[in-house]
């Protein structure tokens, strides 16, 4: 389909960006890399009256570390964070991430801060945000304000993003001894969504005693988030499969899942376990410094 | 050149297609790319309910807009037409009732797409809702609100064949098997959308540019609709992005662009949406099976009695065709004396399918292939083993009456058999991976003519003048499946000549000749056999041109390296250059030609229903698939698809492998991903980032090889490579998930929660009799 009919705008800085949002209010849309809007508007389903395009600003596309914190510009693409070195050296949970999102196309065009602030409830991105306890950074004509990602997605689509802000910088914590981390994801094999994902990040000792677990979720609910249940039940005990498979069961826990044509309710709440356990296991392993296991596929020591 | 053990120069050898460069380089021309001075856009409004009265259509409004040129409605065009002559229910525009969500109910015509879109919205249409007819098996038993008044109960069409004796078979089998199979309603999505770009030419004649696998159908059905005489309308097919069967018989933007254009004595083009692709569908129906089949202890089957009902949509299109291909084919593969099927075609209120590759035999043979897997476990014996003790002792004639001329269906068997691995694969594989084999076949197409003459199939012509270039005429339709270069190539291979030697000219119905379309993979063997024949007469003209100069018979010579040589005279001989100006001293430019019908025997029995299926030759497909099966999550990956397909004579090899590829990757997302999704008639995923193609990454690794039967009739030996090989990939994957992981899915696509609904009740079951604990499914993983 076409799109409804638009102004499109091209700032060259950040100030003349935020002044043209200011003066249009929530009649503009922000296109950056183009990969959530445009088809929402070739649908229908969004019909901006202005459409400011902050592709052209320069210097939104930086990863830097800044003490304790990774600071991504939110213009960074998918495949500049999957092929950071900074990233996959001290914060490679997101890396992992990024590498699974969309395919190739998608990852060079789209960028971090467009996924972030469209909050797709199936985008890769919030689940490992919200397991990182990252930190958005959103300006507007009025000033700067940092947002935690517990706070940051409201509901299907929606942020703590006002009208007249732009989300320009994401910031993650360095990773920590003894910190492991993984992303799994059930891929929709047409557009590459996450039917389920799970971040986990676990730190524990060499032994399996968890000292600490984040373990955020997205494609599940309406919007990404952390389960807390499985994260309370791994807290502070010794890993063990049967505890953590026991745990992962709650993953979905107070959620209610979504329903479209590929997956049903039942199914998405039954692979949030699956995902969660998978994305706990293979974190956990990093953490006690093991490899991970080629646990994907054939159950050994069955038979038919 | 080189030649092969067969002597042949070009034939037989890899050749990169000949309209390659233009395709690979976006400089080709397809429908779409096409414009004109002048031209208008047109658009087509669709219904927006799935069965609906008109009451009274308004386009004043939209005819006020500036810009607009032209609407047009129903009575514009009243005509039906059809592609069967038993079916022609459908119109340019509804007319009186709109029969599915996305039914054409009236047109645009506009300087701008923007403009012919916001003039759609300005149409008013006063609908009066109806109950629709969503499921083909509540449909058939419609007694009142039909959907076409002719055809009672909601079925176009029924067909009852008994062939044998079943109820004699079955009482031989020691082994039955009853089981019910659904096949999901799939889209050919091919990469082009359609375009139609219509011409209104000064001197009021039609010229209509259209992205069709049937030019000689199409021109045939504008000038009943348009009520002009054939000779005033020329259809020309461009470059074609993809038909498999979603071109092969007349879309309706076709009738529209055409109508708009003798309105407006104007240019009109309109190209397709995705989701317009899909509302104008003739893909692959849904189908349900109801399938006995008996084996005795032998691993013979003994009988199959099939019931078979397809959800054909609201309008006939090739429906009966359909329904009786999946009788016809259903057991024919094999030799089996007793066969009993009952088809039938049934209308709802969803677009019409049609023609899709594998035409009627795809999910028939899932179904067949699926239980004769599931029988040769009951009766413990190797499912391919089970297949070599059913082969036909080719040549032959069918319990259905189909002769069997060639049949590589053993060999391909055993092909397979080696390069999978199977005597070491097969019920040896750890728990989550599984091999499953399955066969297919196909027509080299139809002996018989959708409307019955006496004709030809296809004639094709070929000249030479002063320039020498050999100049082939052929109606036959290139839609990406290497028509023309397979032309090219029994022309130079013929005449002696090099490949860059001949012109082909194609489709274009003022200057080629007739040839029946792009359809139930006819091509090679019909207008191949015409090229061939057309090719010798030309030879045969130089020839006799050179053995005259040179006051010989022409018996005496033979072509051969590019020169009409002596046999017995070396200095008797011309090169071909030389030998086109001796004949054209004697006949001005040269023309000759070559037609092709199917002969008598090959036309089938004399039952109701007979006509279908009855091919010249059939080509044969075995495979096996090798998968992993995640049994937490129900995903499959399919590791590898090990396919060997008897063409007969692979003409171009790299084509051949190219179609086999092809056929699998469409089995591989039927199978597995594709569904056109219904709710209440409205479809629930009409776009790409919905329905789910295979892409890249999940397509398996396959394994072409290529098997020669060398047909008697066809050309060099050639027979169909385009579908065959499509029926045995669903089959074989499910027989595959089974060895694996121990469960039948006896739908499709086989999505991952139906995998885990049935290890759930399989594990379910094992629990309650307390026994075979070892076959449940586990967590994957031990302790860490």
């Amino acid at each position: 389909m076409i799109p409804a009919e638009f102004e499109y705008q091209a700032p060259k800085t950040l100030d003349e960006a935020l002044r043209a949002l200011g003066r249009h209010g929530d009649e503009a849309k922000i296109l950056a890399g183009g990969h959530s809007l445009l088809p929402m508007m070739k649908l229908r389903l969004a019909s901006p009256r202005y459409v400011v395009d902050i592709g052209r600003i320069r210097g939104m596309d930086y990863i830097r570390e800044e003490r304790d914190k990774i600071a991504i510009g939110a213009l960074v693409t998918h495949a500049q964070v999957t092929t950071s070195e900074l990233l996959r050296a001290k914060c490679p949970l997101l890396p992992e991430t990024a590498s699974e999102i969309g395919d190739m196309q998608v990852r060079n065009r789209g960028t971090i801060g467009g996924s972030i602030a469209h909050a797709d409830p199936a985008a890769d991105y919030p689940a490992s945000i919200l397991a990182l306890d990252a930190e958005m950074v959103v300006q507007s004509s009025s000033g700067k304000r940092t947002i935690p990602a517990a706070d940051f997605f409201v509901d299907l689509l929606t942020t703590q993003i006002r009208p007249g802000e732009i989300l320009t910088e994401v910031r993650v914590p360095v990773k920590r001894a003894g910190e492991g981390t993984a992303y799994k994801k059930f891929h929709q094999p047409a557009s590459g969504f996450a039917i389920v994902g799970a971040a986990a990040r676990v730190i524990a000792s060499k032994a399996g005693q968890i000292e600490d677990v984040a373990l955020g979720m997205t494609g599940v609910g309406s919007k990404a988030y952390r389960a807390t249940a499985v994260e309370k039940s791994l807290r502070g005990k010794t890993a063990s499969e049967s505890l953590i498979a026991e745990a992962c069961g709650k993953a979905a826990q107070g959620i209610d899942p979504l329903a479209d044509i590929f997956a049903s309710a039942e199914y998405r709440r039954e692979m949030a376990s699956v995902f969660a356990r998978r994305a706990i296991i293979s974190a956990l392993e990093k953490a006690m410094g093991r490899a991970s296991s080629p646990s994907k596929g054939a159950a050994p020591g069955k038979t038919k | 050149m080189a030649k092969d053990t067969n002597g042949y120069n070009i034939i037989g050898k890899p050749m990169a297609m000949t309209d390659a460069r233009a395709k690979v380089t976006g400089l080709g021309k397809y429908a779409d790319d096409l414009s004109v001075p002048g031209m208008l856009i047109g658009k087509i409004l669709h219904s927006p309910h799935a069965h609906a009265r008109i009451r009274s259509i308004d386009t004043s409004q939209a005819e006020a807009l500036a810009g607009v040129k032209v609407t047009a409605t129903g009575e514009d065009a009243r005509n039906p037409y059809g592609i069967l002559p038993i079916g022609h229910d459908e119109r340019a525009f509804a007319l009186g009732k709109a029969l599915y969500i996305g039914d054409n109910i009236a047109a645009v015509a506009a300087t701008t797409p923007e403009v012919a879109e916001r003039a759609l919205d300005l149409i008013r249409v006063d609908y009066e809702q109806l109950p629709g007819w969503f499921d083909p098996e509540e449909s058939m038993k419609a007694s009142s609100n039909w959907i076409n008044e002719e055809r009672p109960q909601n079925i176009e069409k029924e067909y009852h064949h008994v062939f044998g004796d079943p109820e004699k078979g079955f009482g031989e089998a020691d082994f039955i098997a009853e089981e019910r199979y659904y096949a999901g309603e799939v889209n050919q999505a091919a990469m082009e959308p359609h375009a139609t770009l219509a011409v209104w030419e000064p001197d009021n004649r039609l010229t209509v540019h259209s992205s069709t696998q049937v030019p000689f159908y199409l021109h045939r059905t504008i000038a009943a609709v348009c009520e002009m005489p054939m000779s005033q309308i020329r259809v020309i097919k461009p470059l074609i992005g993809g038909g498999f069967g979603g071109k092969s018989e007349i879309i309706p933007l076709e009738v529209a662009a055409c109508v708009l254009a003798k309105k407006a004595r104007k240019p009109v083009k309109i190209t397709y949406t995705r989701e317009e692709v899909f509302l104008a569908h003739r893909g692959r129906p849904i189908t349900i099976v109801y399938l006995k089949v008996g084996l005795s202890r032998a691993g013979k089957i003994t009988a199959v009695q099939a019931r078979v009902i397809q959800d054909g949509g609201a309008y006939c299109g090739y429906g009966p065709v359909t329904v009786l291909y999946s009788g016809a084919l259903l057991g024919a593969i094999y030799d089996i004396a007793n066969v009993q099927y009952d088809g039938f075609r049934v209308l709802t209120n969803k677009p019409a399918c049609g023609a899709m590759r594998g035409h009627g035999t795809v999910n028939v043979r899932f179904a067949f292939e699926s239980i004769l897997d599931q029988l040769s476990h009951q009766a413990g014996l190797d499912p391919l083993e089970v297949r070599r003790r059913n082969l036909l002792k080719a040549p032959c004639i069918t319990a259905n009456s189909l002769r069997v001329t060639s049949y590589g269906l053993p060999e391909c068997i055993e092909k397979v058999f080696e390069r999978s691995g199977w005597a070491e694969k097969k019920g040896n594989l750890p728990y989550g991976k599984g091999v499953g084999m399955a066969c297919s076949h196909y027509v080299s197409g139809a002996a018989n003519p959708i409307i019955r003459s006496n004709m030809p199939h296809t004639t094709v012509h070929i000249k030479i003048d002063r320039d020498a270039a050999v100049t082939v005429y052929t109606g036959a339709s290139e839609i990406g499946q290497g028509s023309d270069t397979m032309q090219v190539q029994i022309a130079a291979e013929i005449l002696g000549v090099s490949t860059d030697r001949i012109k082909l000219v194609a489709a274009d119905t003022e200057l080629t000749p007739i040839d029946l379309g792009s359809y139930s993979s006819r091509v090679t063997f019909m207008a191949g056999n015409a090229c061939l024949n057309a090719a010798k007469d030309m030879r045969d003209q130089i020839v006799a041109a050179v053995a005259r100069k040179f006051g010989c018979a022409a018996d005496d010579f033979e072509v051969k390296d590019g020169r009409i040589s002596h046999k017995s005279d070396a200095g008797k001989s011309l090169s071909f250059d030389e030998a086109v100006t001796v004949a054209l001293e004697f006949h001005g430019a040269l023309v000759a030609r070559g037609t092709y019908a199917p002969p008598e025997t090959a036309r089938g029995g004399k039952f109701k229903g007979a006509g279908v299926g009855p091919s010249p030759a059939y080509s044969y497909s075995a495979q096996v698939a090798e998968v992993t099966v995640d049994p937490e999550t129900g995903q499959v990956r399919v590791d590898k698809i090990v396919a060997a397909h008897d063409c007969g004579k692979a003409l171009n090899p790299l084509t051949v492998e190219g179609q086999i590829e092809g056929s699998v990757y469409m089995g591989f997302g039927q199978a597995l991903q594709e569904d056109m999704i219904w709710k209440d008639g409205r479809l629930m995923n009409p776009s790409l980032l919905e329905y789910r193609i295979p892409a890249t990454k999940e397509n398996p690794e396959i394994e072409s090889i290529i098997v020669e039967s060398i047909d008697p009739e066809g050309p060099f030996g050639a027979k169909e490579a385009g579908e065959g090989s499509l029926a045995a990939t669903i089959p074989a994957i499910a027989n595959a998930i089974f060895d694996a992981v121990g469960v039948r899915i006896n739908s499709t696509p086989i999505t991952p929660d139906k995998i885990l609904d049935a290890l759930r009740e399989k594990q379910k079951l094992a629990s309650g009799n307390g026994a075979n604990a070892a076959n449940k499914p586990v967590a994957a993983g031990g302790r860490l």
